[in-house]
This record gives C-alpha cells, sequence and structure tokens, in this order.
C-alpha cells in the first residue's frame, strides 16, 4: 500500500478503509502540517487546521483532478487556505515582524536539504532571496500570510499603491524564473 | 453586477488576483474579465502558477505526537484508529461514504479553471462551484463501474476505478460479504479488453470477503471494458463494466 500512487490512494481514501487513510495521513502529514505552522504560528491552531486539510481532502476527493496538479498540490492548497482563513479570522494584528523575516529566511535558505528539490524550487529560491528586500516581504505577506495591498500598506506605513507595486513587481520576476526554467535556460 | 474592467486594470490587478488577496468587488470584476477576455486568461495562468510555488516552498514540519491517530479516527469514525501497519480491518461498502462519481461533470469557477488549484479557496469556492454557472466541465476521464457478485447476479459488491492517465493505475474496493461464507484468500484482478482478451494485473488477498487493492497499470480507455476478480481455481467472484466518465463534484454527497 506504501508504494501506491498518490492519486490511487486519494480515490482509495473514499472507501473509509482505515489502512488507506493511515497511508495517506502518514504521506502527507509533514507537508500539511508545515503550511499550516507556517502561516499561523500557533502549533493548537495547525493541528486543528491539518486535520481540516485531511476531512476536505476526504470528503471533496472526487473532485481533485491531477492535470491541475499534484495531490500534494493539492493538499498544500487546501491547508493554506484553510489557514488564511483562520488567521484572518482571528488576527487583530499585523504578522510580527520577526515572524516575517524568519519565514523570509525559511524559503530563501538553499541550504543541502533542499539540493534534491526539483529545479524550479530551487530557481524560485533563489530568485527570491535577490528580491529588494521590500518587495519579498510584500509578496511573502500577501502570497504566504493571505494579506491584501491594503493591510501590506498599514503594517509597512507605506501608501497603498507602494503595496500594490512591490507586489506587481516581486510576482512579475519570479513569473520570469519560471518561464527560464519552463524554456530550459540555465541563466536568467 | 460587476462593473467592467479594463485588459489594462486586469493586468494591474493580476498579481494579488493570482495570489488570492484581491478584495472582494475587484476580484468579482476580475474575475468576470477572464470569463471573456482569454488574452488576460492566458497572462494570469503563470502568476497562479508562482502563487501555488511560492507556497510549496514552505517548509514540512513533524506534527504533535497522536495526530496521525486523531486524523484517521476523523477520517473512519466507526473504527479504531491505529499507528501500525495492518491493524485494522476494513469496513464493509455499508459503512463507507457513497462515492458519487460517473457523472456529467459540473460547473468550474474560472479562476479554478485557470489557476489550477491556486484558484480554488477550498471551503468556499468548492461550494461555489455547484452554485456557481456552469463555465467549463471539470474533473477527468476516468475509467469507473461498480463491481457485481458473480454468485448473486446484480448485487453490487465493489467498485473499480481505472485511470488512463500515465501513470496510470487502478483502484478496486471488495465486499464479497453477502451469502453463504465469505471468500478469504488470495484473488486475481483482471482487465477485460473490448476485444474479448484479459490481461492479468495482480493479486491482493481478501479477508472475509473484504478487500482493497491499488496498482500502477497501463489503461486504454478505449481498449478496456471491464475488470473481472478470479479465485485461484479460475472461478470468477465478480465482474465490472467499466465506463468513461468525469468524476463529479462532491458537495454534499457525504
Amino acid at each position: 500500500m506504501d508504494r501506491l500512487p498518490d492519486e490511487a490512494l486519494l480515490s482509495g481514501l473514499a472507501t473509509g478503509d482505515p489502512d488507506l487513510a493511515v497511508t495517506f495521513v502518514r504521506r502527507f502529514q509533514h507537508r500539511v502540517f508545515g503550511v499550516a505552522m507556517a502561516v499561523t504560528g500557533d502549533p493548537q491552531l495547525a493541528e486543528d487546521i491539518a486535520q481540516q486539510t485531511f476531512e476536505r481532502a476526504w470528503r471533496h476527493a472526487q473532485i481533485y483532478d491531477s492535470r491541475r496538479g499534484s495531490v500534494a498540490t493539492w493538499l498544500t492548497t487546501i491547508a493554506h487556505n484553510l489557514a488564511i482563513d483562520a488567521v484572518r479570522a482571528r488576527r487583530t494584528e499585523p504578522v510580527a515582524p520577526e515572524d516575517l523575516d524568519a519565514l523570509l529566511g525559511v524559503v530563501t535558505e538553499t541550504p543541502e536539504r533542499w539540493a534534491l528539490a526539483d529545479e524550479a524550487s530551487s530557481r524560485l529560491r533563489a530568485a527570491l532571496a535577490r528580491l529588494p528586500r521590500e518587495q519579498a516581504r510584500a509578496l511573502v505577506m500577501a502570497g504566504i500570510y493571505g494579506m491584501t495591498a491594503q493591510q501590506i500598506a498599514d503594517a509597512e506605513g507605506i501608501p497603498l499603491g507602494t503595496a500594490k507595486t512591490r507586489i506587481r513587481a516581486a510576482m512579475a520576476k519570479l513569473r520570469k524564473t519560471l518561464a527560464s526554467v519552463r524554456r530550459g535556460d540555465h541563466a536568467e | 453586477m460587476p462593473s467592467d474592467m479594463s485588459c489594462e486594470q486586469l493586468r494591474e490587478a493580476s498579481a494579488e488576483l493570482a495570489l488570492g488577496v484581491l478584495p472582494g468587488r475587484e476580484r468579482a470584476e476580475a474575475i468576470a474579465h477572464l470569463d471573456r477576455c482569454a488574452d488576460c486568461r492566458q497572462f494570469i495562468e503563470p502568476l497562479c502558477r508562482v502563487g501555488e510555488r511560492l507556497i510549496g516552498l514552505l517548509p514540512d514540519q513533524e506534527p504533535p505526537l497522536g495526530f496521525e491517530t486523531r486524523v484517521v479516527r476523523r477520517l473512519t469514525p466507526d473504527t479504531t484508529a491505529h499507528e501500525g501497519h495492518g491493524s485494522a480491518r476494513a469496513r464493509g461498502l455499508g459503512g463507507r461514504p457513497v462515492l458519487a462519481r460517473i457523472g456529467l461533470a459540473p460547473a468550474a469557477v474560472t479562476l479554478a479553471a485557470l489557476c489550477g488549484f491556486a484558484g480554488w479557496a477550498v471551503g468556499t469556492a468548492i461550494e461555489d462551484v455547484t452554485a456557481s454557472a456552469p463555465a467549463a466541465p471539470r474533473g477527468e476521464p476516468m475509467l469507473v463501474g461498480d463491481m457485481t457478485s458473480a454468485a448473486d447476479a446484480g448485487r453490487s459488491v465493489g467498485e473499480v476505478y481505472a485511470h488512463p492517465g500515465r501513470p496510470g493505475w487502478i483502484f478496486m474496493s471488495v465486499a464479497l460479504d453477502g451469502a453463504g461464507r465469505p471468500y478469504s484468500g488470495k484473488v486475481t484482478c483482471l482487465l477485460e479488453r473490448s476485444d474479448g482478451g484479459t490481461v492479468r494485473l495482480g493479486e491482493f488477498a481478501l479477508r472475509e470477503g473484504q478487500g482493497d487493492w491499488g496498482s500502477t497499470a497501463r489503461v486504454d480507455s478505449r481498449g478496456v471494458s471491464g475488470a473481472r476478480l478470479v479465485s485461484p481455481d479460475g472461478t470468477v467472484l465478480a465482474t465490472a463494466h467499466l465506463q468513461t466518465g468525469q468524476v463529479l463534484t462532491g458537495t454534499g454527497q457525504t
């Protein structure tokens, strides 16, 4: 059962078989919990979100479409959306500067443990690390913490237009990086 | 009713839209624009991939002790959850959620169609999917069929899913625990071809008539007509007629 492809495991999950459920959860729990923790920073809330993520996947397994991405990506997206919803419901203060800096450090680091990551991810990390700090912060606030441009403007003490420009500029650079990976370019 | 957004405005808002942080009204206007502008749809698609990839950079983390057990218990509420291998007994078909499947695929949300998973706000958008006007088919073609008992003609005893993609795979769930003594032992899964031939896919064990099994397999959706489960002495235990269908949205089915 450990060798079952992710897609088959997901289909089988709907049968209610506990062995399949264990295999499925074991395979993806670190990914799902990691995303929930990164967004919420709260282990208890992250656990709730991770549990909900698996329940959503179980309940909606029939609409998973492998043409849109892998099972891991699907679960990651579910966990991220649930985490942002939870944080939006709770957060009264903008994300703490030290949390943001720590997360930026994590998503831009390129240590040996990422050596086996796919090329697109490695190049994306490197491109993120090369962004001007203020653009990288805006991108992480929007893309990971789910903050609107207005919230970013308030948190950074900048005009709304500047926040929008930073997000747009950062996205354009990362888009270019991914496009170059697709084309097989080795230099950017 | 959203007002008309120009291509230029859409492109200015596209980064926020792709990251899911565009406020409600602007988002509605942007989606309405994308619905009718192929160029802008093409423009935003790679931005959605960036958003998806960005989340993918987040590190894995070890969940708290007992997490696996708690989740499995919620997914299979009538069983005793467990951490070890092979200690649980599969539920009968009667106890599991009904799989709504072969059907005509309903709607997709425009952004979901464009952005893959990044366009989903699962939990909100999934519910929206069924409520919104059909835009494009979602789900993917798959061969699906009900297993019926060979001994008790017509009685449903399981389900088969066969995915013709690459890698292709097959998954089946069987519960031959009706009349008489349920079969325990090895069974062989055969794919029936449209030309009358069969292809042996593999073996698995049934315990008291019950079992689930899956494997990677080459599945040609045009050349496969059914699946068959046979015991080692060649007795046909169950058969399934496979049909191509699109997976139906699961909202409210469980």
